[in-house]
């Protein structure tokens, strides 16, 4: 038995597999998706159309589509930057809640006493050190216990999401609106800690769509350019290696972690001060913010930039799934589609690697 | 605490372990292959829908709707590790984010509350469901009746399953080969065995299993159908394999444990009994990390017995 | 004679290289047949097309003038062809009898545990293999797992058995003790294929020989009519003569550069592999390590090079002393290290030539300045070595992982020499490198020992220690059990200290 085709290792990585390969992902996950719609019997090409309709045609989508885009600009880059060091840190679901906590309780905290623009940053710092130190406990124990960081970090979503129900609905919380009773909600921040919106080609661009795009290339720096940024390359690259150049692999595990941490808890902030005004409970969990984020960065191939523009198109595209919603587009189909674009994504990486050769016969020649 | 509440959280233990046990077990069959199934958590929530939908719709006397629920649900599994298993072994994708992909494709928001919805199976209690049986009679014999004669037949399966899966794997051929191909894949092709078909049989039967935990949530458990019902579950099982260091035996145990704190809280409650709720809830997930961290350190993983290939694609001709 | 093996014209392309380049070998029924070649002369790749891992893709295989095509291993082995390998295929959690029985066709189910047994017992027995069956793979030593690799063949029954490199990892007398095994099998009708790159074990094993060089066929010649001379010429295209090395500077061995004082370390185990060793290297000193693989000769460089920490001990350089378990300390004090790993450890694989020059003195403040990188001069670094020491690499933004074995090795070089070091700790340096790259590193060596570095030459290869060191150890077991001067060194006193057998006078 030969299979027809076989697969070589590529000696060098062309360049235009950068971006080809996210193109064919994209197109390669329509097509499925288009099967699975037509094998449930709807029309893919009307659902298509819609879909790019709502979630990319004109300024009133495309504003709608980039609000969507930035909470999961920031869980992708958390997702860019653990992943780039062999860290599989799934756990930007609870580091974004714990984000939006520390922001939320910044805001009440001080919401009063200060101007907008320190609030901004008094709400992104706490933020982003909630959602850090989340996130350097799996480091922590990834580091000193060898812990495997994939299920602790998913572990503490779903705590998370407790503490979040326990924040809001189980206790009368400093997070909790006493005015709510029968239908236990979130305080309100003050209106001074509302972060801003500017307009630009007549779309409405949430301040912290910017805050995204300055971590991104923040990142990009830091990952390219630094001697921290080599030292993690190098422990992805080999971590025996890493430990006979004299690099100190743990406290490295730990720092990437809490960065990752970090930039998911700002996207809490910026959903706490920038759209929801409050701690949202069921909202956050609703979203799922986190996991999404695996497949904006794993479709931007882990690029600090390239995230920005993928988080765009997938924001896009779950903005579209959130307005049309209803019998005919039925929930769930959104995520089959993100399912689908990872799946060829993570397909798609197999051509970075290899060459895909027919096999030819083998000629037998008899002396 | 009297010894009636124990019993009643012993009796929930089991009844509650048993889709974690089917899980893990899956889990164990397809990691002593080297594969390494991050998508157990979508897998079982597949296996719910479908199980849920079949119970729904195929017609027939209830016994005969229950089975073929149980085995629409295993084949969704089974057909959604097919997939993992076309990934990471025949494209050799890093392992990690095929078994995300399959959690974030079929999960909670993906393909399985589509299918809920366009099936319409959402809502409604399901009529077929899987109850609990009254073996010999016993059921109501004290202590031991509800623990052991009161269980749902999928629980007596299930203890067919674990010696069985244990036989299978240290007893047999078929099992040594199985824990070669995961020990040390070259070794294995030297030695003749076919490693991809190997692994390819033992992912998608894992699949199966982890099918079958999820159609115990939605015809048992539930018993309806809830967007993400598993709640974890799956994640939950990934851990039990390693708590159970790949042996159905321990696994079983581990299962009873964690369905034990599941449990703990609806039992409690409904027996006023006044503790913080969320913190049984996060009881689990708490007890998976401790769990975790004590057995990582440094050197006990390989003297537990993880397979020494898991996670590593296999490729032949590598230079 | 009838042929046991013919290939013909066999031709196997890898990526960006031709591993087999139209091999023509005749291997005759009942003799043993040596395979001589250097690193890269395709002789691996060739037996893995005869053990059916690797598909030609040209040519013809015949087995017993059969033309046949194997497309696993198991053709292979149904054919009567088995491969005892250099990286031997056991599963190390296993007893011998479940890796004896591993892809035997058979019942499915129950293995019968003891006629299993009984047939081992009985194929060590006939062939002198001695070993127990229910023992596990990882509780015997490397001579035992090769035991077991010969019987798991001879338990499929293979008429024909490929060996490759047996006895790199034996000492001298295991050595002799397989060379009987061998002639055992072949007096019994068997077919011997022995692979190897040393000249006096060929000579000394085999019927006939064909050399391999480049991939292609050189020839095959008589091993009666040939001499270790002719066959040296055969496989390395010229004629090449290894002497003893002298030196301009000799040691000053009264200036200890290096000192290590009752050092011990555990393995990655956990167990301990180095018991309370001491040596001392003096300045422009070349102190040879010898010893068979796995004796604790790499914990011992780890342990240096502060990648392993010590559990008990210390260690100086130049009476300065070494932080255990840091590489920075270990660096910063004048420590270079060419580990055997040279891919995986001494260098990040998949990072550029340049970013690998860096590897070492990136944190200083010439290549970074406010933790930013300065990539300009890390760029022209690496240009000024490459050039240096003859790195022959398409830019120095490739990744190290495409450069030949010869090249890697003077990526490390380079830097680990460029650093000026008071020591070098050089684990198996030319292991795996053709000719002109080995004399170029001895070279090296060589020169750095000249100007004054201590250096630690860890090798399993007794001719290289030979012919370099200036004074030798010899580790067994983790410990040092013998110390020698190397002019005067016996050969037959270090393969048997090398082997644990106690000599009298030796270091206790």
């Amino acid at each position: 038995m030969r299979s027809p085709v076989r697969f070589e290792r590529r000696l060098e990585q062309p360049k235009w597999l950068n971006w080809a390969i996210p193109v064919f992902s994209l197109l390669a996950a329509l097509i499925l998706g288009a099967i699975v719609l037509f094998a449930t019997g709807k029309n893919p090409l009307e659902v298509y159309d819609r879909i790019f309709e709502r979630g990319f045609a004109g300024t009133r989508a495309l504003s709608g589509s980039i609000k969507t885009a930035t909470p999961l600009a920031f869980t992708g880059l958390c997702a860019a930057v653990s992943f780039r060091m062999g860290l599989i840190n799934i756990g930007g679901e609870g580091q974004f809640y714990m984000g939006a906590v520390g922001a939320t309780w910044a805001a009440l905290a001080v919401g009063d006493g200060l101007p907008t623009g320190a609030l901004v940053i008094v709400m992104s710092l706490s933020g982003m050190l909630w959602g850090g130190f989340y996130a350097a406990i799996v480091g922590v124990l990834r580091a000193r216990f060898n812990t495997n960081e994939i299920i602790t970090s998913l572990m503490m979503n779903y705590l998370a999401a407790i503490f979040l129900n326990y924040l809001i609905y189980n206790s009368t919380s400093y997070w909790r609106d006493p005015e709510s009773r029968n239908f236990p909600a979130g305080k309100p921040i003050s209106q001074r800690a509302d972060w801003n919106f500017f307009e630009i080609g007549g779309i409405n661009v949430p301040l912290s769509f910017l805050i995204a795009i300055l971590a991104a290339v923040a990142v990009w720096v830091l990952y390219k350019r630094t001697r921290f940024g080599f030292e993690v390359g190098v422990i992805a690259d080999s971590p025996k290696a890493a430990r006979y150049a004299g690099i100190r692999t743990t406290s490295t595990i730990v720092v990437v972690l809490a960065l990752s941490g970090a930039l998911a808890g700002l996207g809490g902030a910026a959903d706490v001060g920038n759209f929801r005004g409050l701690l949202d409970s069921k909202g956050l969990q609703l979203s799922g913010y986190g996991y999404t984020g695996i497949v904006v960065a794993a479709l931007a191939r882990f690029n600090p930039i390239s995230t920005i523009v993928v988080a765009v198109l997938i924001g896009g595209l779950t903005n579209a799934g959130f307005a049309l919603q209803g019998p005919d587009f039925p929930s769930g189909l959104v995520g089959t589609l993100q399912g689908l674009i990872l799946f060829t994504a993570v397909a798609g990486e197999v051509l970075v690697k290899y060459r895909i050769r027919r096999n030819r016969r083998t000629v037998a020649v008899t002396a | 605490m009297n010894s009636n509440l124990l019993v009643i959280i012993a009796a929930s233990a089991i009844f509650y372990g048993t889709p974690l046990f089917f899980a893990a077990l899956g889990g164990i069959m397809t990691e002593r292959s080297g594969v390494l199934n991050l998508g157990v958590e979508g897998t079982m929530l597949l296996g719910a829908v479908s199980g849920a939908w079949a119970s729904q719709h195929v017609p027939g006397s209830a016994w005969f709707t229950v089975l073929a629920s149980i085995l629409i649900g295993m084949a969704a599994g089974a057909l959604t590790s097919t997939l993992l298993a076309f990934l990471c072994i025949t494209l050799r994708t890093n392992q990690t984010v095929a078994g995300l992909a399959i959690t974030i494709f079929a999960g909670g928001v993906g393909l399985s509350s589509y299918f809920a919805n366009i099936w319409d199976v959402a809502g409604a209690p399901v009529d077929r469901q899987i109850r609990k049986l009254d073996v010999l009679g016993l059921a109501d014999a004290p202590i031991v009746g509800p623990i052991l004669f009161n269980q749902t037949i999928l629980t007596y399966v299930s203890w067919v399953l674990v010696v069985l899966a244990s036989v299978y794997l240290f007893r047999t051929r078929f099992g040594l080969q199985l824990r070669a191909v995961g020990e040390s894949p070259q070794t294995a092709d030297a030695m003749g065995i076919d490693v991809v078909k190997y692994r390819y049989v033992h992912t998608i039967a894992g699949g199966a299993l982890a099918g079958l935990g999820g159609v115990y949530y939605s015809l048992a458990i539930v018993p309806s159908w809830v967007d993400g019902m598993t709640k974890g579950a799956g994640w939950i099982a990934i851990a039990l394999v390693i708590f159970g260091f790949w042996r159905p035996s321990i696994a079983l145990l581990g299962a009873y444990l964690f369905g034990a704190l599941q449990s703990l809280g609806s039992t409690l409650k409904a027996r006023n009994v006044n503790i913080s709720g969320d913190l049984l809830d996060a009881l689990p997930f708490l007890m998976t990390i401790v769990v975790l961290v004590l057995i990582s350190t440094r050197f006990a993983h390989r003297r537990l017995g993880a397979p020494a290939a898991l996670g590593v694609p296999y490729e032949r001709e590598e230079r | 004679m009838k042929s046991a093996v013919r290939m013909t014209g066999v031709v196997k392309r890898f990526p960006g290289v031709v591993a087999n380049d139209g091999v023509e070998l005749d291997i005759r029924a009942g003799e043993v047949h040596a395979l001589l070649g250097e690193n890269g002369a395709g002789k691996s790749t060739l037996s893995n097309i005869l053990t059916g891992l690797y598909r030609p893709d040209e040519g013809t295989v015949e087995i017993d003038g059969r033309v046949v095509h194997f497309s696993s291993p198991r053709d292979a082995l149904d054919a009567g062809v088995g491969m005892v390998h250099q990286h031997f295929r056991l599963v190390s959690t296993f007893t011998v009898a479940e890796n004896v029985v591993l892809g035997e066709p058979g019942s499915p189910l129950m293995i019968d545990q003891s006629s299993v047994a009984r047939r081992v017992a009985e194929l060590s027995d006939r062939y002198g293999l001695a070993v127990d069956p229910s023992a596990r793979i990882w509780q015997l030593s490397v001579g035992e797992q090769q035991r077991v690799e010969i019987l798991k063949v001879l338990y499929r029954g293979a008429k024909v058995l490929i060996l490759d490199e047996p006895t790199a990892v034996l000492t001298p007398i295991e050595a002799d003790a397989l060379f009987a095994t061998l002639r055992a099998m072949v007096a019994e009708g068997r077919t011997v294929v022995f692979i190897s790159h040393k000249l006096d074990e060929v000579m000394k094993v085999s019927d006939r020989v064909t050399v391999l060089r480049g991939g292609k066929t050189v020839g095959t010649v008589d091993t009666a009519t040939t001499s270790p001379r002719e066959l040296a010429s055969l496989m390395v295209g010229r004629s090449v003569e290894f002497t003893r090395v002298v030196r301009d500077n000799p040691a000053d061995r009264s200036t200890v550069v290096l000192s290590l004082d009752g050092v011990s370390a555990r393995d990655d185990r956990g167990r301990e592999a180095l018991h309370a060793v001491s040596l001392t290297v003096g300045r422009g000193e070349i102190l040879g390590v010898a010893g068979v693989a796995g004796n604790g000769q790499r914990e011992l460089a780890e342990a240096i090079s502060g990648m392993r920490p010590l559990s008990s001990g210390r260690i100086d350089v130049a009476g300065d002393p070494v932080q255990s378990g840091r590489a920075r300390s270990a660096i910063a004090k004048g420590i270079a290290h060419i580990p055997e790993d040279r891919l995986h450890t001494g260098l990040a694989s998949s990072h550029s030539v340049e970013d690998n020059l860096a590897l070492k003195n990136y944190r200083s403040s010439d290549l970074s300045r406010f933790r930013l990188l300065r990539r300009k001069v890390i760029r022209s670094q690496a240009a000024g070595l490459v050039q240096n020491y003859d790195v022959k690499t398409p830019t120095t933004t490739t990744p190290v992982r495409l450069l030949s074995g010869g090249n890697v090795q003077k990526v490390l070089l380079a830097r680990e020499f460029s650093s000026l070091p008071k020591v070098l700790i050089a684990a198996s340096p030319t292991r795996g490198l053709d000719v002109g790259a080995i004399e170029t590193v001895r070279a090296r060596l060589v020169e750095a020992a000249e100007s004054g570095v201590g250096i630690l030459l860890i090798s399993e290869d007794l001719d290289e220690i030979l012919s370099l060191a200036d004074r030798i150890v010899v580790m067994y077991e983790g410990r040092i059990v013998d110390e020698v001067d190397a002019e005067s060194a016996d050969r037959q006193r270090l393969g048997l200290t090398m082997g644990g057998s106690a000599v009298s006078g030796a270091l206790s």
